[in-house]
């Protein structure tokens, strides 16, 4: 079963690291991926660009409206994702743990939904 | 470049819709079905994780509570993020709720 694993975390914590302190972070993102991957668990991931790059669209009667921005002013804003093929939800929560930013943001599990089989015929 | 659209509406909309009037959203998000994606589970079957001083806690529930809640995302692989604004608002969950979009960071950090 797939889950998603959301990172939120708060975009000062980076900007606020001194260039080693990122580095560490980096080099431990680039281990968990990797460690990750091996595992055979690894379906997707990325990290975001900041929020001063975020967009949302709407469209109301027919017409699209598009506002600079995140849907959600949130402290804590989203900064990537791991989608993750585990056999139950603990193995997500032992991955989603292990997540670098779990010790300075928060890390959502959401399961995916497994779409009925006449729906994407 | 690759974008993601990350899709926000009232779940409980979703719940109460019928079966027959389900498979017919299935059909219109069908449309996108080459983009690689995924509808979440509603957010009561969230658990959030926070590990501090080496202990980990894990709380049932999203990290936000939001009267709008992330049910999906595409990844949308585009030229420019103009290009996924236009694709953004085919996106059926624009007409009741809203589409984010985040342009992936070029490292493969995650």
């Amino acid at each position: 079963m797939q889950y998603m694993l959301l990172i939120y975390d708060e975009e000062v914590n980076w900007a606020g690291m001194s260039e080693a302190d990122r580095n560490a972070m980096m080099a431990e993102y680039f281990q968990f991926t990797e460690d990750l991957r091996k595992s055979g668990k690894h379906v997707a991931g990325d990290a975001l660009q900041p929020l001063s790059t975020a967009k949302s669209v709407r469209v109301r009667d027919g017409s699209a409206q598009t506002t600079d921005g995140p849907f959600a002013e949130t402290k804590e804003a989203l900064g990537g994702y791991y989608l993750v093929d585990v056999d139950s939800e603990e193995e997500a929560l032992e991955w989603a743990a292990k997540i670098p930013s779990a010790r300075i943001g928060t890390i959502e599990v959401r399961p995916v939904v497994v779409f009925p089989v006449e729906a994407t015929a | 470049m690759k974008v993601l659209a990350l899709i926000w509406a009232d779940e409980s909309g979703w719940e109460r819709l019928s079966d027959g009037e389900r498979k017919e959203w299935y059909g219109k998000y069908r449309a996108f079905a080459e983009a690689a994606g995924g509808k979440l589970a509603p957010t009561r079957a969230a658990t959030t994780v926070r590990v501090r001083d080496g202990k980990t806690t894990v709380t049932d529930g999203p990290f936000a509570e939001t009267r709008e809640q992330l049910g999906g995302y595409f990844v949308l692989d585009v030229e420019s993020l103009d290009e996924a604004t236009k694709l953004a608002a085919k996106i059926p969950g624009a007409r009741h709720g809203a589409v984010e979009l985040r342009e992936a960071a070029e490292e493969e950090a995650a």
